[in-house]
């Protein structure tokens, strides 16, 4: 006997609005659907009414977590359109940033894997520690979750010899708290035991389904977009693109804390060679015609803007392509012949960000199987007269 | 394998301090970049209007209320304001910023529009240092009454009243 089950728009077990319906047989589900389009914010429209300054401030909102990717993944294509290039103090800080960003994020979401999987005293001690690289950020870029620190031909802050020592001083409390999570990941056998074999994508699958960063990651594929296409500094400094072959949960925790530990190297050969010079270049404010993809290995994996300018001071078009929505279609093949109770853990496990990965909603006649895409005043429209027609009592939307 | 190895952090914790700060009581230092809140000196304002003109979140408002006057009325709405601090790097005034940020963070209010802050002044003569030659400035919070008691512009202290509290700079 088969039953659909909804999880979602709103649950318990999901911190973002996303819907997903589930057929099952007993405990174990046999397919998946995830729908979109519960958070969607307009984001791409508005970016073409501002200009290229106050759109890496809007670009900085679309994710909260990762805001510093699609900054800097905006700034990148956007220096290349308007034809400056950023001093190589300025990159050293941009990268710099974007590696704190990554051990904030990785850390963060061990916490959440931790949580999911019932273990909370690991929640806590990982975000107790992730407080550390908070601070750092804050103290650089005067904010803990938009950092702001790009601007158009460079960063907007420097960095002083007394904020370099304390860099390294938080990075050596980090550096021993993240051996000692390694340990656990691969050591404590409840832990191990609750991750290992949940959420199975085989290498085949993963590179079938195009997913990116470490759902890629720990199927097996380097793909890794600073190793693959290396911009700015990535291919000066020495690093290794972190790998598991497990294919499962367990895999994508492993090599997110192994990520960690390239990320600190990073960090700490910018803080060691960071270049003398000037930090930003003046930026013109209209850029010329043409258009330009921006690639960026987010936290998450590979984030992609795709921008095109008219000549004029504000971008035409901004398309902004989130990795959380790349690994959607690998979530479907994970949840496959997984069990309900392991559903919040593997989708936690794609490290998913659903505000970024909203685009347009499209709408389905139920009856008619139609599909439009309408503008918000017709939706009220529709709302308005369907509240009108009901009958008040018993009032059924169809799923 | 081993079962319990996080067992001895466990028990080495529960022997230590919160990690935590008892927050309304005791108040963590903000570092000294730090963005709050964007506040005018009204005295060294050019009315160029570049803040205006590059604030994402149009949280900057200014109007001319004489020509002959040269007499300004900018109004930063707090309550939209992003806390990006572009206004402060797209500012021209040299050497020092007619904008700039304060290090509040408690600014949570229960009326939007208390957060609006309201500063009627004479333009500054671009490139000299603002003397006492400068009509006088009179920012107000809109949402009180003006009496010219808290005209008080000191760059320290840019609102009186949050700014007096403990634990803050
Ligand atoms: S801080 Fe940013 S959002 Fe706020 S007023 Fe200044 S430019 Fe506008
Ligand atoms: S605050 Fe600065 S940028 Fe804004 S109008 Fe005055 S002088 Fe110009």
């Amino acid at each position: 006997m088969k039953f659909q089950i909804p999880i979602g728009p709103q649950h318990p077990a999901l911190k973002e609005p996303i819907s997903l319906r589930m057929t099952v047989e007993g405990e174990v589900i046999k397919d998946a659907d995830l729908r979109l389009g519960y958070n969607h914010r307009g984001v791409e429209k508005l970016a073409e009414s501002k200009s290229w300054i106050q759109n890496i401030y809007l670009t900085e909102r679309i994710c909260g977590i990762c805001s510093h990717s699609h900054a800097t993944c905006f700034v990148q294509g956007a220096e290349k359109l308007l034809e400056i290039e950023a001093p190589r103090r300025g990159v050293y800080l941009r990268y710099l940033v974007s590696e704190l960003e990554r051990v904030h994020s990785h850390l963060l979401w061990l916490g959440v894997a931790g949580h999911e999987a019932g273990f909370d005293s690991f929640f806590m001690y990982t975000w107790r520690d992730r407080e550390v690289v908070m601070d750092i950020l804050e103290m650089i870029s005067g904010n803990r979750v938009h950092y702001a620190i790009n601007t158009l031909g460079g960063v907007r802050r420097d960095l002083d010899e007394a904020q370099k020592a304390k860099i390294l001083d938080g990075l050596k409390i980090l550096k021993a708290r993240s051996e000692y999570y390694l340990k656990i990941g691969a050591g404590e056998p409840t832990f191990v035991g609750r991750l290992a074999g949940v959420g199975m994508l085989s290498r085949q699958q993963a590179m079938d389904l195009c997913t990116v960063g470490p759902v890629a990651r720990a199927s097996g594929i380097a793909r890794d977009v600073r190793k693959d296409d290396p911009h700015a500094f990535y291919d000066e400094v020495e690093f290794d693109v972190a790998t598991a072959d497990t294919c499962d949960v367990l895999g994508r925790a492993v090599v997110r804390i192994k990520e960690l530990f390239e990320s600190y190297k990073i960090i700490e050969f910018v803080i060691r060679n960071l270049p003398d010079g000037p930090i930003a270049v003046k930026a013109p404010r209209r850029a010329k015609p043409g258009e330009v993809v921006s690639r960026y290995e987010a936290p998450r994996g590979e984030n992609i803007h795709y921008i095109k300018s008219n000549g004029s001071d504000k971008p035409e078009r901004l398309k902004v392509r989130a990795p959380t929505l790349a690994n959607y279609a690998a979530t479907i093949e994970m949840l496959r012949h997984g069990f309900i109770a392991d559903i919040p853990l593997i989708f936690a496990a794609i490290d998913p960000c659903i505000c970024c990965a909203e685009r347009t909603a499209e709408l389905v006649d139920a009856r008619t199987g139609e599909e439009r895409i309408v503008r918000f005043a017709d939706l009220r429209r529709l709302a308005a007269s369907r509240q009108a027609h009901s009958n008040k009592r018993n009032v059924a939307w169809p799923l | 394998m081993k079962l319990g190895i996080f067992l001895p952090e466990l028990i080495r914790s529960l022997f230590k301090k919160p990690n935590t700060v008892d927050y309304p009581f005791e108040k963590l230092e903000v570092p000294p970049d730090f963005r709050g809140s964007p506040f005018l000196h009204p005295d060294l304002c050019i009315a160029c209007r570049a803040c205006e003109r590059d604030c994402p979140a149009e949280a900057i408002e200014i109007e001319e209320l004489s020509k002959e006057e040269k007499k300004f009325q900018m109004v930063i709405h707090n309550d939209r304001c992003i806390h990006c601090a572009q206004c402060v790097d797209s500012c021209p005034t040299t050497p020092l910023k007619a904008m700039e940020m304060d290090h509040l963070f408690e600014i949570a209010d229960f009326d939007r529009h208390n957060l609006k802050m309201q500063y009627v002044y004479n333009r500054a003569v671009p490139k000299k240092p603002a003397g006492s030659a400068v009509a006088p400035m009179s920012p107000n919070r809109s949402a009180k009454p003006s009496d010219g008691s808290e005209s008080a512009t000191a760059p320290a202290a840019p609102k009186p009243d949050p700014a007096s509290k403990p634990g803050q700079s």
